[in-house]
């Protein structure tokens, strides 16, 4: 078996340039395959921040119904109760309480239809990036009455800016009545997403529950684990915990699932990349094998012969084969690393673009993962072995006779 | 693996053989009957087309016959399976091509140590046989050479010693002196006339070399594919200081 594998090794060596150049070409797959499985892991996680992170959080609670209609009748039953009893969970980075109702804002110069939020100040900035998102003006203080937030779109609708008064109508609960408050616009915030700074305006959480007269009840808990995992396992207890009394628990896949759907498209781009990538792999090496089979005809006549059974010559191929892989998993390896660690330094500046609903906040670092360095490479040789069976067989099916005739 | 002197090594009965491209038929031998000894240094010579590479290729097991029997060391290999067929020539057959005889990328005591490996040799064994077999072809010190590191005839010296290395009944030789030079040819020649006259060894050539049709103690000619005269003479025939002269 050595003298076979000796054989082989310096059969590969033979060619040097054409065997390395058909390396490079194979290594070259790998290394995109392990680039872009490593920028859809950094884009996945990307997406995955740009959606919780902004404002939706991990999951939210709300009363069952309440997200189809959004009744202000809907509230959470002991909304005040599960909001305190989340925040002494240990799971727990932050929880939100919040109101919420379709309004309508009125300047001076225009109207326009909104989603008012109510919110406590403090509690939001562990949960969501609205402070973060103020580009004009300031936050929300926590003792603030009449200060409301309202984005860069719905500030050029209404022709408002920091300081402007407008007036916001909502229905009550339970009579339906009109209810209407003046407001100072205290920030205005950019999230570059269009729904959000077009018709998302947020008051003190006080206020809108007074506005709603609903006391102190809540239409949604929004929070935040400290482990994503948890929010990412729909089988965690922690979901069928908070699921009763007539309230729903939801992570945020379910809450955007469509965004949940381009995740998993993402996930799937690996494997087309990996099927590209292993059709160019068994042409480039059926390719090179049979090349080096055909000028190499007399000798593996020779070699029939002189005695070597048909298998050892198959084994002979497959040796090739199985090098000329490892050749290329070495060079796609090295290839990969290199631009998986620069670019998980540099990232991809995708800041600003909206794709599927939400909105890059940063830029997209590629991230290592085991299965670019294992699983890829491991199938890529498997694989090679593999296609290298047919001039395997081939040459084992050689007779000696016709072998050494073809070579004239 | 020698057989006993006058024992037939090689056998064969209405041997024809047809080769088909396309529509085309070439019948390449039309009923040749032989038989070889052991202890044999024949030459199977006759023009281009005569078919002597056919009935070479054909008593060597290298291809099979489209009709007749054809007996190796007493063997019908017609009945033989691949591997069996393989093995048979490993141990039974040694072959010298005209040309591209070595294997490139092994070293002239690979070469000649490959097929002891393929027959399970032990590596003492193996080592000590390839340094006596180089010594017999007088390449000694050069076993660490590539082929393409050695002269034409040197090369052909590593392939008579590759064909000895089995201990095989029986060498073919297909034009072994065609890309050589008459002197490096001849020389060859006599080493393996030695080698037949001191170790029994049997020889059959296919060839139209002069050299060699005159060094043969059995001369068969092929004409169209078929036995035209088989003569045996009294040895020896004539040697490289006779023809010199």
């Amino acid at each position: 078996m050595l003298i076979l594998l000796k054989l082989a090794w310096r059969n590969v060596l033979r060619n040097k340039r054409r065997n390395f150049l058909a390396g490079i070409a194979i290594g070259i797959g790998l290394a995109a395959l392990i680039f872009t499985d490593a920028m859809m892991i950094g884009m996945h996680q990307n997406m995955v921040a740009s959606v919780t992170d902004t404002f939706l959080g991990h999951g939210q609670i709300h009363r069952e119904g309440f997200r189809k209609t959004y009744e202000v009748e809907k509230t959470i039953n002991n909304g005040m109760e599960l909001a305190k009893k989340l925040e002494a969970d240990p799971n727990m980075q932050g929880v939100s309480p919040r109101v919420l109702t379709f309004g309508m804002m009125t300047s001076p110069a225009n109207a326009s239809s909104i989603m008012m939020y109510g919110v406590d100040p403090e509690r939001e900035k562990l949960v969501s990036k609205l402070a973060d998102a103020i580009t004009a003006g300031v936050y929300l203080a926590p003792n603030d009455t009449n200060k409301v937030l309202i984005g860069t779109q719905l500030a050029k609708t209404l022709e408002v800016e920091v300081g402007d008064r407008i007036v916001i109508t909502v229905a009550q609960a339970d009579t339906g009545e009109l209810s209407q408050e003046m407001f100072r616009i205290g920030g205005i915030f950019t999230f570059g997403v269009r729904e959000m700074d077009g018709q998302m305006a947020f008051v003190p959480l006080g206020s809108a529950q007074r506005m709603l007269t609903i006391g102190n009840r809540l239409h949604e808990i929004a929070f935040h684990f400290k482990d994503l995992h948890i929010a990412n396992n729909a089988e965690d207890p922690f979901w069928a915990a908070y699921n009763d009394n007539g309230n729903e628990t939801q992570p945020w896949k379910e809450l955007v699932p469509g965004m949940k759907a381009v995740l998993e498209m993402t996930e799937y781009s690996s494997f087309i990349v990996a099927g590209i990538l292993f059709m160019v792999v068994a042409l480039g090496i059926l390719n090179t094998l049979f090349m080096s089979l055909y000028e190499r005809m007399f000798e593996f006549g020779v070699l029939r012969a002189i005695g070597t059974r048909p298998f050892r010559m198959a084994l002979i191929i497959l040796f090739e084969a199985g090098l000329l892989g490892m050749l290329s998993v070495i060079i796609g390896v090295s290839m990969g690393f290199a631009l998986t660690y620069i670019f998980s330094i540099v990232g991809i500046d995708y800041t600003g673009i909206e794709f599927a609903g939400m909105t890059f906040q940063k830029a997209i670092y590629t991230v290592f993962d085991i299965k670019q360095y294992l699983t890829f490479p491991l199938s890529l040789l498997v694989f090679t072995m593999l296609i290298g069976i047919y001039p395997a067989v081939y040459a084992a099916r050689l007779t000696p006779a016709k072998a050494m005739r073809r070579s004239f | 693996m020698t057989t006993d002197m006058n024992s037939d090594v090689i056998s064969v009965q209405g041997i024809r053989k047809i080769y088909r491209s396309g529509e085309v038929e070439v019948e390449a031998l039309r009923g040749v009957d032989l038989t070889i000894h052991s202890g044999e240094f024949t030459a199977i010579a006759g023009p281009s087309g005569s078919g002597k590479s056919t009935l070479l290729n054909i008593i060597s097991g290298l291809d099979l016959p489209t009709k007749g029997q054809v007996h190796l060391a007493g063997q019908d290999i017609s009945t033989m399976s691949g591997n069996e067929l393989s093995d048979f020539r490993r141990d039974h057959i040694g072959f010298i091509f005209q040309s591209y005889n070595l294997i490139p990328v092994l070293t002239a005591a690979e070469n000649i140590e490959y097929i002891m490996l393929l027959q399970g040799v032990s590596p003492e064994e193996r080592h000590a046989r390839v340094q006596e077999i180089l010594q017999a072809v007088g390449l000694e010190g050069m076993g660490d050479r590539r082929p393409t590191q050695l002269s034409g005839g040197q090369q052909q010296r590593v392939a008579v010693a590759r064909a000895m290395a089995s201990k095989p009944d029986i060498i073919l030789a297909d034009e072994p002196t065609a890309n050589l030079d008459s002197a490096t040819g001849a020389a060859l020649l006599d080493m393996m006339r030695d080698l037949n006259r001191q170790h029994g060894m049997t020889f059959v050539f296919s060839t139209h070399d002069d050299m060699i049709m005159e060094r043969a103690k059995r001369l068969v000619i092929l004409k169209d594919g078929q036995i035209a005269s088989d003569t045996t003479r009294r040895w020896p025939v004539i040697d490289s200081a006779q023809a010199e002269e």
